[in-house]
């Protein structure tokens, strides 16, 4: 078997001597969409930093594309595309001009084309001369999205990217990530909270609790053995701490 | 060979350049700046008009009495010509540019700030391939770029009105004062953009950064500067307090032999404010302090290299420590 696209070896990240991520070691294979699943503050958005290189683990390390992230981290963002959390970008600038701005940060050839480009395949070109200040939260979403995919990375990390979309938002986004996926073979690492979500999406999951990894699998072994949804979500409360409080009451 | 290594590297737009072009871009939408930097400029053409008229009519009467003479046949020698410096009228331009500039420089420092925190946009850069410290300097370079550009204009704008108000034109000399008095004037106000460029990126909270850096603006450009005049006798009498009571050269020696303490103290509090230092420089090299009226620029350079140097270590160091912080994406995730 290959390489995995995205190795974590004890990576490991602490805030005045709290563990926030603790030690966590897996793969995520190349073509996969892997969600990733845990309570508020179980870690997942400190994992997501230390993966874009933006925050430097505490110890342990992980690779990504080929690529460590303590050594190489500028080889790294040449491969990875990331969609914070309630990204917002400049008020002021147009969509297509917060988008040349990036694409040129990216080192992307003909930013201008490119730009157009993408906003086609997102199918927000009507987006592009309006200034951004002014958009709802799914329009930056896609926006988010599209300064993410311009240089057209190996991984898109998603950050919660349904949190605040409608229901209509959340089905344009899910068949995004999926063409994403399936055309332009981009693996997808993508925090979330929505369970349905999951099932619909993604290939493999995994779930944190209190920075640890306490369950990590291939989605259809966990559908063949857990069956539905509904099953997913016993799965996933037993796994975590509220879980473990409903079982008190 | 890619068609990338081909171009000289000099033309290839580096993250530092396309930070600078954006926050241009970015600040030149906001209107708040524009209509400051726009009143900016108003207040120095009043001032500057006002003392134009004057002059033109000082330099009409001059005119029309020497005509008259030489029309009697007599010889104009006898009304020396009063000497005219046009560019005297520059004291109200600069004494704004102290006090407004600096100011509107601490709102586009804020600005800048403000403008990358609470939206993610950080998180984004420093996910592409650059370095930290090119983000940091291409915001400075648009902040100073923004200042240099404005100066410009509004020095510039004051420069042909009082080529063709004054009835005196402006030679290359004149001309030449006015460049350095812009370019000493960028520097004086990017003291104050970095002031409030780096507490508005690092205090927790960006509007309290706003208030401290309005806090030594009101330090430096208002009380201190009022310290040291108030504390100089010679503020205090029109024309001198030693000339006015009649007190011979040697005996003014021996009286401020006394108070060499209390003239240490207000050295120091005037050679700690950057807008003291500007100010010195300005009014020496346009000639608004009499004694260097008529002086070559060579000279007047050479003598106020110190308050040249300090107002650019100033900006130096400032840059430096700009450059030196550690960013913490984190905080700027906080609006
Ligand atoms: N910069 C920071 N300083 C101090 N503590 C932090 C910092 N960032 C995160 N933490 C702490 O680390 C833990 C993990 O936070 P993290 O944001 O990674 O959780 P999360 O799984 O993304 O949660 P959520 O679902 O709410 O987004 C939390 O206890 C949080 O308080
Ligand atoms: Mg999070």
């Amino acid at each position: 078997m290959s390489e995995p696209l995205i190795r974590l070896d004890r990576l490991t990240q602490s805030f005045d001597g709290v563990t926030a991520v603790d030690a966590l070691s897996m793969d995520i294979e190349k073509g996969e969409i892997f969600g990733f699943l845990g309570h508020n503050g179980a870690g997942k958005t400190t994992t997501i930093q230390m993966l874009t290189t933006l925050a430097r683990p505490a110890s342990g390390t992980a690779t990504v594309a080929g690529y460590d992230i303590n050594k190489d981290p500028l080889e790294v963002r040449r491969r990875i595309g990331y969609v914070p959390e309630n990204v917002r970008l400049y008020d002021t600038l147009t969509a297509a001009e917060n988008l040349v701005f990036f694409a040129r940060l990216s080192g992307v050839d003909a930013p201008a084309r490119r730009v157009r480009q993408v906003l086609e395949l997102l199918d927000c070109t009507y987006l592009a001369d309006k200034r951004v200040g002014g958009f709802s939260k799914g329009m930056r979403q896609r926006v988010g999205l599209a300064q993410a995919i311009l240089h057209d990375p190996a991984v898109l990390f998603l950050d919660e990217p349904t949190s605040g979309l409608d229901p209509m938002g959340i089905k344009m986004l899910r068949d995004l990530v999926m063409r994403l996926n399936t055309e332009f073979g981009m693996t997808i690492f993508m925090n979330t909270h929505l369970i349905s979500e999951i099932a619909k999406t993604c290939t493999s999951i995994a779930v944190l609790s209190h920075g640890k990894l306490v369950f990590h699998d291939r989605i259809d072994a966990v559908t063949a053995r857990y069956g539905d949804d509904a099953a997913l979500e016993e799965l996933y409360l037993s796994l975590t701490p509220v879980g473990r409080l409903a079982e008190v009451a | 060979m890619s068609d990338a290594a081909l171009i000289p590297a000099r033309l290839t737009p580096t993250p530092v350049r396309t930070i600078a072009a954006k926050d241009i871009r970015d600040a030149l939408r906001d209107r708040f700046i524009l209509i400051v930097t726009a009143f900016l400029g108003l207040a120095a053409l009043v001032a500057l008009v006002t003392g134009a008229i004057a002059l033109r009519s000082d330099v009409a009467t001059y005119e029309a009495a020497k005509a008259t003479l030489l029309a009697l046949g007599k010889s104009a020698d006898a009304i020396k010509a009063p000497e005219f410096y046009p560019l005297r009228l520059l004291r109200g331009a600069i004494e704004q540019i102290e006090i407004i500039g600096a100011a509107i420089a601490i709102l586009i420092g804020y600005r800048s700030a403000a403008s990358e925190r609470g939206r993610q946009t950080l998180a984004l850069m420093l996910t592409r391939p650059m370095r930290r410290w090119q983000f940091v300097a291409g915001k400075a370079l648009a902040g100073i770029g923004l200042l240099a550009g404005g100066l410009a204009l509004v020095l510039g704008g004051l420069t042909l009105v009082l080529h063709f108000m004054s009835g005196i034109g402006l030679g290359a000399d004149d001309l030449l004062r006015i460049a350095v008095v812009w370019g000493v004037a960028v520097a004086y106000t990017a003291c104050f953009f970095l002031v409030s460029f780096i507490l508005s990126l690092h205090m927790k909270q960006p509007s309290h950064a706003l208030l401290v850096a309005f806090a030594v603006w009101l330090t430096l450009v208002l009380i201190a500067p009022q310290i040291g005049d108030t504390l100089d006798p010679d503020n205090q009498v029109a024309g001198g307090v030693f000339k006015q009571l009649n007190i011979a050269k040697p005996d003014q020696v021996e009286i401020m032999k006394g108070f060499a303490t209390f003239e240490t103290v207000r050295g120091g509090i005037e050679q700690a404010s950057v807008t003291k230092h500007f100010e010195r420089f300005t009014f020496a090299v346009l000639g608004i302090k009499a004694t260097y009226a008529g002086m070559p620029l060579g000279p007047i350079l050479t003598e106020m290299r110190g308050n040249l140097i300090w107002i650019f270590l100033t900006a130096l160091g400032l840059i430096a420590i700009a450059l030196a912080l550690p960013l913490n994406p984190d905080r700027l995730a906080k609006a």
